[in-house]
């Protein structure tokens, strides 16, 4: 374990691929967050300002920052896992006496440490936030949904897990990461339609997306069809707006999705000629 | 423990093309074993599948007396074909890395370094490495922790006659220093420099095995003049002496069948009455023997 995380630590730490686009999921956090804290729309019973006080701030903080998961933790670990391919070094390691297995355990290392440090970001800004908008502070009202920090946490790990998964497959930066952003953005959401309403929320992506959904107070689309009752706008029949499962069950098929990543990419690595 | 590495029965294919087929071998300790063969021969694969980068179909192989396993190859310097590194990382950090899989100390990483003449360029990115250092980067990784076993696939690919030479020197010394040492190569001036024994391949079967000394003592070339050129010929074929005769020039050039030796063919020639000008002995380099076993 010691050794592996100082093997990945002299790896990581020096890429600057890493550095550059760790930097930029960082200052782009907090660059949107310093831009919603500033923008102020009051309406009778809303405000946007409600929204960064605790125990809102959680929730709002780790949707924010879930688009972050998605698009800059992603790439890092394909960019990360695709240059062992792309620069043959996971030969180099393999000859040396690095096993398959450990090989991917230290991949699931820096996952979790990358977890760990967005975690830590979307806390503390939270925190800080929090404190700044919050008239009546108490601990209760700081821990309210604050637990939404480690569904924050685990989701990351799910979506590094997929891009994990997806570099190992195309082995190429290139193809992995447009074949990532696709999977997002193309192929699932249109894989969804072809199955029964009651089916499409069991999908990976829409599972993983779900676990930090849209702030109630923003739920805009869901409530005004719940409001107008007009079956015209039953945006949900025509698969544009999917019903989230219940957290729970979000989480648990979440995990099963993250094992099964994990095991897809670990089948492969240990079946694959290098 | 005599026995380095025993091969049985390994083979492998890549879809239709067979890589190598019930290849069998087996390396001793001090023995600095070498691979011959024309490109696609399965040398490569031979020495991936060794190390671990490649499945086997059938077969097994045992490093040490034991199946192989990380911990085996712990114990051995691999340089497969190019050396793999991290281009953005120095000299230092990517033997660290390697240190740090073997469990070696940092203080070796100064040391291979030292050998490899590269100590200079120790914080220097490997990207900004000539092909020659790289090569001899990856030389030195190989000599990370002293290993008993170096495994090295086409040690001086690419390098210039000085690149060459400097590689061929490396090896030459830690042959000395008593390792075992595997090669394979196309070079077959260096690997009979270099070697004790060697194995020729083609299409992934060995066609020829042991040792470079008895494997070219196999084929004396034999240069006779007599002023009976074509009864000597005769007789020779007659007797069953010969594996191969011609003329060349005044000189009947032939080599000898199997079991027959330059005595054998001196005393033949005194009993039968053949005056011999001159007889001279040469051996086949392993070039000209390769050549005729590849056809």
């Amino acid at each position: 374990m010691r050794k592996l995380l100082q093997i990945e630590s002299i790896k990581t730490l020096n890429n600057p691929g890493f550095r550059i686009i760790l930097a930029l999921h960082f200052l782009l956090f907090l660059l949107v967050v310093y831009v919603f804290t500033r923008i102020d729309i009051t309406a009778p019973g809303f405000s946007t300002k409600n929204m960064f006080m605790f125990p809102h701030v959680w929730e709002i903080y780790a949707w924010i920052a879930s688009w972050f998961n998605l698009l800059f933790l992603g790439l890092i670990i394909i960019l990360l896992t695709g240059n062992e391919f792309n620069y043959k070094t996971v030969r180099m390691q393999i000859i040396n006496g690095l096993s398959r297995n450990e090989f991917l355990s230290g991949k699931l290392l820096i996952i979790f440490f990358i977890a760990i440090w967005a975690a830590l970001i979307v806390f503390l800004s939270g925190i800080i936030t929090g404190l700044i908008f919050t008239k009546d502070i108490s601990m209760q009202l700081i821990l309210d949904k604050s637990y939404m920090i480690l569904i924050y946490f685990f989701q990351a790990i799910a979506y590094m897990s997929f891009a994990l998964m997806i570099a190992v497959i195309f082995k190429s930066n290139a193809l992995a990461i447009i074949m990532y952003l696709l999977y997002f953005i193309m192929i699932e959401p249109i894989a969804r339609l072809f199955f029964p309403k009651e089916v499409r929320p069991y999908f990976p992506v829409k599972v993983i997306s779900d676990l930090t959904p849209v702030p109630e107070f923003l739920s805009i689309t869901s409530n005004s069809t719940e409001v107008s009752g007009n079956n015209v706008l039953d945006f949900e029949s025509i698969g544009l707006f999917q019903k989230a499962l219940p957290l729970h069950l979000s989480l648990i098929m979440g995990v099963f999705y993250t094992i099964l990543f994990i095991a897809i990419s670990y089948w492969i690595i240990k079946k694959r000629d290098f | 423990m005599n026995e380095i590495i025993k091969i049985s029965n390994l083979s492998k294919r890549y879809k239709n093309i067979i890589a190598i087929q019930n290849l069998s071998l087996s390396i001793k300790k001090g023995q600095i074993y070498g691979i011959l063969g024309p490109n696609g021969s399965g040398k490569t694969t031979t020495l991936s599948i060794l190390t671990g980068i490649i499945h086997e179909d059938s077969g097994s192989f045992q490093w040490f007396g034991n199946a192989p396993s990380p911990n085996s190859l712990k114990r051995i310097g691999t340089l497969i074909e190019s050396p793999n590194f991290y281009p953005y990382l120095s000299l230092y950090q990517n033997l660290k890395i390697i240190a740090t899989i073997k469990s070696y100390p940092d203080s070796d990483i100064s040391r291979v370094l030292g050998i490899t003449n590269l100590l200079t360029r120790k914080h220097s990115n490997f990207m900004t490495l000539s092909l020659g250092m790289k090569q001899r980067l990856g030389i030195a990784a190989t000599l990370l922790g002293d290993p008993e076993v170096l495994v090295l696939d086409e040690p001086t690919n690419g390098l210039d006659p000085e690149g060459i030479a400097e590689i061929r020197e490396i090896i030459i010394k830690q042959a000395k220093d008593g390792k075992t040492i595997l090669i394979a190569s196309h070079i077959l001036d260096e690997v009979e420099k270099v070697c004790t024994h060697v194995a020729i391949l083609k299409e992934g079967k060995v066609i020829s095995e042991g040792s470079v000394h008895a494997l070219l003592s196999e084929d004396e070339i034999i240069h006779i003049v007599t002023k009976k050129q074509d009864e000597f010929m005769e007789a020779l074929v007659r007797e069953g002496l010969v594996k191969t005769i011609e003329k060349v020039e005044d000189e009947i050039v032939l080599s000898l069948a199997k079991g027959s030796s330059s005595g054998d063919l001196n005393e033949f020639a005194f009993k039968n009455g053949f005056v011999l000008e001159k007889i001279e002995v040469s051996k086949q380099s392993l070039e000209s023997q390769f050549l005729e076993l590849i056809k």
